[in-house]
């Protein structure tokens, strides 16, 4: 019985011992002399284990009585979680370690991030879903004010965390008038409870909670207050690593628990996700225009994508879901480039997030501006770029489920959302080019080579997307039927 | 083969960019073959499409969206499809002599190709998906095409607005296409102009119609987002003339056409696309004839010559659509020759500015023969194939009746068509007529063959089709029936006959010649007087644009976190209300309970300690005692409603809670922090007060109805189940054993936490801060009151007693392990704060860290004690027992889970306060050792020592 239960985490408990093993051995050994070492060891042990995922058996398997779920869905989002974080890892090494700033900690942090991040995609119960959710979030409160030297990193620290805790309250209020109102936490059970029609007011409110603490933690607007700050304090390796796995990790969560706890009532959710998303959409655009700072604009840029992904979810069908991970997958690819490039950004050797900084940059190094140019059309959800597949693809999925209003709005946003994308670029092409040069030849072979992946990707992968299309298609059908 | 045709440029793309170093003349051998090769396997098949014949090629691609690779070529698609290619042969020749050795060829040709394969593919697409595709891609190429001359400051400046507004308008298209294939229920192209009625007849016709006219127009440079095109100019001038002429900016038109059977025909339709394009031309006209610069002039008189073909497509009618795809051959036939003799202009005489040119006939005769004759057919004289469009446009426009009135669409085109005479013959007169001038900035001659043969080729064109009208004949019936999509086999004729179109064409001649007349003076006037420049409006709305966003994120996102309170509890606030009216309340089933007056007394000094907690928040130790007050009042609402056991506990947890803080917060900066104004006190308190009441509200309604609890599974197996009455601590120890489990250990994290945070601190830099604080003023005067120091002594021993009492009661009775902790550890609090830390440490030697790890051992080993049983991990056994002096008593293994509970708590606290005094000794707190320390038995050593 155990032994079967043990089976179905073992991805997860692997990461998790081997986590802590490291924290102990670092511990009495070299510390942070140990640091570059583990991070390699960290990243090459996630994507191990993103093997054992994928390639494990298909079907779904349960454990501990429905706490955990382990099924294509789970095995999607884990795979996309584990690979961008390794590759996350293996980026920020270089760049931290020039500032003094790769503890052992850093990579052990980010593995129980990670841990946790399974833990929620795979949840199958409200309680299973806190203890992820928690586990994720302690981990990130931690390496969000990883730069203690710096006021502006502890201090967004500290507010993401007063902030988080708060919207943790709030989703544990939720969950547990959703186990008042349904007399059990287990997914399985909530949905038997939360059929058509028969709704009471506690288990709307606590749904309504419980989408509110989700919403924070994929940034959606009005929950999306910390993001910018957070983006912008942290070190920008934190910063990618914040913008990739986490959001992944949160939307497969709010999709299972939409899904798989409240699938009875799509209509009660539909709505307020659909508000939400067309929030995001706008705030996200709208308010990345007056930026300069490239990280704070990333984060705007990740509020937007969220509303789009939201929207995904907002069509409360099979499709939708589909569309959503299609979307995140891109998504995450799309960062990972964007951020190797803005970590490649530097002036003699010190890091610059100033987008004006990069005018004519094309001239120095068309190489990587060409590869940049392409990840912000794909961004922008330029055609034929592959971020415009999947913008169709949630377009497409509003527009079936009869969200033909959010759908047109999805699409204004995004002409909006185009402006400050091709801003950049026109700073790239056409910016001044007296002003401050950036240095040239700067950043590591890795962070190259993960630009310029990630661009050919955006580009390649139009021909059949690599066949994640049908791998998701699998994930969304277990997940909604 | 269509497939193959489509990708034929893309694939040769990749040639030039290699061929780099092979020399200008490889680059565009290499560009001209693929180019040349899709001509010829387009005009095989050329006969088919014909004969009326529609040939389709189809690839499966990403079928889930309704994306699929499939071509078709029609008539239409046939025009564009050889035009493209056509031009593209000749702009290669031309690119080849016109570009500069030092300036990149094999970036120039890739871009060129790939240009060329996304215009191809516009063409041909036959899913409208796929359209968009291409659509985009050639916003992209022509950015780095307009973008190639990147050291001029305008071609930056063009290149990003050009993006900014064609990347748009194209954006807003896939709403449109979206919709339209939702109407239709399928993207192909061919279903959907099959379904033109179901379309028209849809509520989202509108909607639709103006997303996608807003790409057309965005793409096609039309009133009012013309102004991209002029300043897209600075383009090298071979790029000018095949996208701003030939190709890109017809997209627009070709989509207009291609879309024509499925929205055209409405009063919406005619209105918005009719109207645009009037006002386009003759806008484009106007203007066109006041630029000095000669590109300037084309490209205005490109923006009239597209709203001339936008009107006509407007106007919804079949004859309409016919001289809509004659005037397309026409205009690319002499506006392209007329841009590459710009060129050859300013190539040769280094300007392009009109007031700096003149005479040039006398110098290069061939460029000035070409030049003049496509100019004259831009003009529509007679025998040039620019004037039999533009009879058929005038014609057009007799016919059209605009709100009620016959005759101010053709008064406005003739207006316009006077204009276009008039610049058409600026360009001819002011360029090469005139006297030979000495102070051209390079002296002109005619440049090489290769040069001129492009344009020339084209005037040929122009000629044949201006005398030979049935030349094109074939090709416009093709082309207008694929418009159509009804079979179209009208005639192409030079004289009409007397009919108002000649009236008004010759009146425009007359009208234009007499402007040129009067250029001089016109031109001052122009010069003076004051007129929106569409550019700076856009710059302007950019600039507002962006200072309101920069308002907004300032706003909202100012960096203070009580905004963003503000802002999380106002949102969910409102998704509460959203849930709270969508939700269908019940009817109550509960009467409310009476509230005896004590309860109100109660409830009053809650709320008052509530309030004052806020408004004396500054004065800290003030509100630490409010909020006890607090906790006492909710211990005493357990009391109240007979939950006794939570009271307890509430009691232990509020005392050692708050006076852990109160020694805590001595070591904070005593000033106040800066206050917010007194309106954004308000605003807070108002947000507060509304969730506070929201959740008052809440509970209110769940309290008034009845709902399934599982207190009753708790109440009813607490006994039976975990053997003791207690229902709280059976849940702690046995039903949720795992959890309190984990709770201990989290809180003996905790205290070692603070005790290795207090290390680092102590040894970090913030300690020579904390050696400075001064504490002496808020320090009591009598350090260690008699009064207090001899009570706790007194007290501890009952304490202790109590804490023991209530740990072995705690199974059945109030009480258990974790409040038997806290109970202790208030009475060693006490001792501390009566009697100094040392002192009392002295007294007592306990390792705090080897506690919490005791207490957290014991309780595993408790838990794991159950495997020996065969049970799985904390199952709890108990039984009772009877030993004859005391009564029946009942031992558990729960209780010692609780002893591990008890001591984790107890240690977890105490650590908790030898961090703080460390603190505190660290601060420069002087200890005293012997606080009123008088112990008899050292009296009577002494007084025996003094004997």
């Amino acid at each position: 019985m155990i032994q079967a239960d043990l089976n179905v985490i073992l991805p997860e408990i692997m990461l998790a011992v081997y986590a802590m093993a490291a924290l102990l051995v670092a511990v009495y050994t070299g510390k942070d002399k140990l640091a570059p070492m583990l991070v390699w060891l960290t990243a090459a042990g996630m994507v191990i284990i993103a093997a054992i995922v994928g390639l494990s058996g298909d079907g779904t398997n349960v454990a501990f009585g429905g706490m955990f779920v382990d099924d294509a869905f789970s095995r999607f989002a884990k795979v996309t979680i584990l690979l961008s974080a390794a590759a996350v890892l293996v980026m920020s090494q270089d760049y931290m370690t020039r500032r003094g700033l790769l503890r052992f900690e850093y990579p052990i942090l980010v593995a129980l991030a990670s841990v946790g991040m399974m833990m929620m995609v795979s949840a199958g119960d409200l309680m299973a879903l806190y203890m992820g959710l928690e586990l994720q979030s302690l981990a990130l409160y931690v390496v969000a004010s990883l730069r203690r030297d710096s006021a502006k990193s502890t201090e967004a620290g500290l507010k993401y965390f007063v902030l988080g805790a708060l919207s943790s309250g709030l989703l544990l209020y939720g969950a547990s008038l959703v186990y008042g109102y349904s007399g059990t936490t287990l997914f399985s059970g909530i949905i038997q409870a939360a059929q058509h029609g028969e709704v009471s007011l506690g288990m709307l409110f606590g749904l309504i909670f419980v989408i509110s603490g989700l919403a924070f933690k994929v940034s959606a607007v009005p929950f999306h207050m910390w993001t910018p700050d957070v983006y912008e304090g942290s070190p920008t390796p934190v910063t990618a690593f914040f913008a990739t796995a986490p959001k992944m990790a949160a939307m497969g969560l709010f999709a299972r628990v939409a899904h798989d706890a409240f699938g009875g009532i799509v209509a009660d959710w539909s709505q307020v996700i659909a508000l939400l998303s067309l929030l995001s959409m706008f705030l996200g655009a709208v308010a990345a225009i007056g930026q300069t700072n490239i990280k704070r604009l990333m984060a705007y840029s990740s509020i937007a994508h969220m509303g789009y992904a939201l929207m995904g979810l907002a069509a409360g069908t099979a499709f939708g879901v589909q569309a959503l991970l299609v979307y995140m997958v891109i998504y995450v690819t799309m960062n990972v480039g964007t951020f190797a490039f803005i970590l490649m950004m530097e002036k003699d050797g010190q890091p610059v997030t100033d987008i004006r900084s990069l005018g004519m940059y094309s001239k120095r190094e068309p190489g990587r501006a060409l590869a940049m140019l392409v990840l912000l059309f794909s961004l922008a959800g330029v055609p034929p770029m592959l971020g415009f597949f999947g913008k169709l693809y949630v377009l497409r999925a509003a527009y079936d489920a009869g969200l033909a209003w959010l759908a047109i709005a999805g699409v204004v946003a995004s002409v909006i959302g185009a402006f400050y994308y091709l801003r950049i670029v026109y700073y790239m092409y056409f910016g001044d080019d007296e002003s401050e040069a950036l240095d040239q030849g700067s950043g590591t072979p890795v962070l190259w080579g993960f630009l310029m992946a990630s661009a050919a990707v955006m580009v390649l992968g139009i021909i059949n997307m690599f066949g994640v299309e049908g791998a998701a298609a699998a994930a969304a059908a277990v997940l909604v039927n | 083969m269509l497939i193959v045709i489509a990708l034929l440029p893309f694939i040769g793309a990749l040639v030039p960019g290699v061929m780099i170093r092979a020399g200008r003349n490889a680059c565009a051998t290499f560009t001209a073959i693929p180019t040349l090769l899709a001509l010829v396997m387009l005009m095989t098949l050329a006969p088919q499409v014909m004969d009326g014949g529609v040939v389709r090629a189809e690839l499966e691609w990403l079928p889930q969206l309704g994306l699929s690779a499939s071509f078709f070529l029609d008539g239409l698609g046939l025009l564009f499809a050889s035009m493209i290619l056509g031009v593209g042969l000749l702009i290669t020749l031309y690119a080849r002599f016109y570009l500069s050795g030092d300036d990149p060829m094999g970036q120039f040709y890739t871009y060129l190709l790939l240009f060329q394969g996304a215009m191809l593919g516009i063409v041909l697409s036959d899913n409208i998906l796929l359209l968009l595709i291409f659509w985009e891609l050639t916003s992209l190429s022509s950015f780095l095409l307009i973008g190639y001359w990147k050291h001029l400051p305008e071609g930056r400046q063009g290149a990003r607005m050009a993006l900014a507004v064609t990347g748009s308008g194209g954006l807003a298209m896939i709403a449109g296409m979206l919709i339209l294939g939702n109407i239709v229920g399928s993207y192909n192209l061919t279903d959907i102009l099959a379904a033109g009625d179901l379309i028209k007849s849809s509520e989202w016709y509108l909607p639709a119609l103006i997303l996608i006219l807003l790409g057309a127009f965005t793409k096609s440079a039309q009133f009012p987002f013309h102004f991209w095109l002029p300043h897209a100019m600075a383009a090298p001038t071979p790029v000018s003339a095949y996208l701003h002429s030939a190709t890109m900016v017809k997209a627009g038109v070709f989509l207009m056409a291609r879309m024509w059977p499925a929205l055209a025909g409405t009063d919406a339709w005619f209105y918005i696309v009719a109207t645009t394009g009037l006002v386009t031309m003759v806008l484009g006209a106007v203007i066109a004839l006041f630029k000095d610069d000669l590109k300037a002039l084309l490209a205005f008189s490109t923006v009239s010559h597209l709203g001339l073909l936008t009107m006509l497509l407007g106007f919804g009618t079949e004859a309409a659509a016919v001289a809509a795809v004659f005037h397309i051959i026409n205009h690319l036939t002499f506006k392209a020759a007329l841009f590459m003799t710009a060129g050859i202009v300013d190539h040769e005489t280094h300007t392009r500015d009109i007031k700096r040119l003149g005479g040039l006939a006398k110098l290069m005769p061939i460029t000035a023969l070409i030049g003049t004759v496509a100019a004259l057919s831009m003009a529509g004289i007679p025998l040039f194939n620019g004037f039999l469009s533009k009879e058929m446009m005038l014609e057009e426009t007799t016919h059209t009746v605009w709100w009620g009135n016959p005759w101010i669409v053709p008064a406005l085109a003739t207006f316009g068509a006077l204009f276009s005479v008039a610049y058409s013959l600026r360009f001819i007169f002011h360029v090469f007529g005139g006297p030979v001038r000495d102070d051209y900035p390079h002296h002109p001659h005619d440049p090489p063959a290769g040069m001129w043969l492009a344009p020339a080729l084209l005037c040929v064109l122009v000629v044949a089709i201006g005398v030979m009208p049935f030349l094109a004949t074939p090709i416009v019936n093709m082309a207008a029936s694929a418009v159509t999509g009804v079979p179209q086999d009208g005639y192409l004729k030079i004289w009409h006959g007397v009919n108002p179109a000649l009236f008004m064409s010759i009146a425009a001649v007359a009208g234009g010649i007499v402007l040129l007349m009067i250029h001089r003076p016109l031109d001052r006037v122009w010069a003076v007087m004051p007129r929106p420049e569409a550019k700076n409006i856009f710059d302007r709305l950019m600039g507002w644009a962006v200072s309101a966003t920069r308002w907004l994120t300032d706003a909202t996102h100012n960096g203070a976190i009580s905004r963003y309170l503000a802002i999380f509890i106002v949102a969910t606030v409102a998704l509460g209300y959203v849930a709270w009216s969508g939700g269908g309340i019940s009817a109550p089933t509960r009467e409310l309970l009476p509230v005896p007056p004590v309860v109100a007394i109660g409830w009053f000094l809650l709320v008052v300690a509530t309030g004052s907690v806020v408004i004396m928040h500054r004065s800290r130790f003030r509100a630490l005692v409010i909020i006890g007050i607090i906790g006492l009042m909710i211990s005493s609402g357990f009391i109240y409603l007979s939950a006794p056991d939570l009271a307890l506990t509430q009691i232990s947890v509020e005392t050692v809670t708050i006076m852990l803080l109160l020694l805590a917060l001595h070591f904070l900066p005593k000033q106040t922090p800066k206050e917010s104004g007194a309106l954004l006190r308000l605003r807070d308190g108002v947000i507060a007060a509304i969730a506070g009441l929201g959740t008052a509200s809440l509970a209110y309604v769940f309290m008034l109805r009845d709902i399934d609890t599982i207190s009753g599974f708790h109440l009813a197996n607490s006994k039976t189940g975990g053997g003791g009455t207690n229902v709280v601590n059976v849940i702690l120890v046995d039903f949720r054993g795992y959890d309190t489990y984990g709770e201990i250990i989290v809180l003996g994290i905790a205290g070692l936490a603070i005790f290795a945070m207090m290390d680092a601190l102590l040894n970090g830099p913030a300690a020579r801060r904390l050696r400075n604080l001064d504490l002496s003023s808020d320090r009591s005067r009598d350090r260690h009151p008699l009064m207090m120091v001899v009570a706790t002594r007194v007290m501890m021993p009952i304490a202790v007693v109590v804490g023991v009492y209530i740990f072995l009661r705690g199974h059945n009775q109030p009480g258990g392990g974790f409040v038997a902790g806290l109970v202790i550890s208030i009475a060693l609090l006490m001792q501390y704060m009566a009697s100094g830390f040392v002192w009392t440490q002295r007294r007592q030697q306990i390792e705090y860290h080897t506690m919490i790890g005791w207490g957290v051992v014991i309780a595993g080993l408790t838990g794991a004690g159950a495997w020996l049983a065969g049970k799985p991990f904390l199952t709890s056994g108990f039984d009772y027992f009877h030993i004859p002096p005391i009564e029946e008593f009942e031992l558990a293994t729960a209780a010692l889970f609780d002893l591990g509970v008890f001591l984790a708590v107890l240690g977890s606290v105490m650590l908790m306060l030898y961090s703080l005094s460390r603190m505190a000794r660290t601060a420069g707190e002087t200890v005293n050792l012997e606080p009123m320390d008088f112990d008899p038995a050292d009296r009577v050593q002494n007084e025996q020592e003094a004997k």
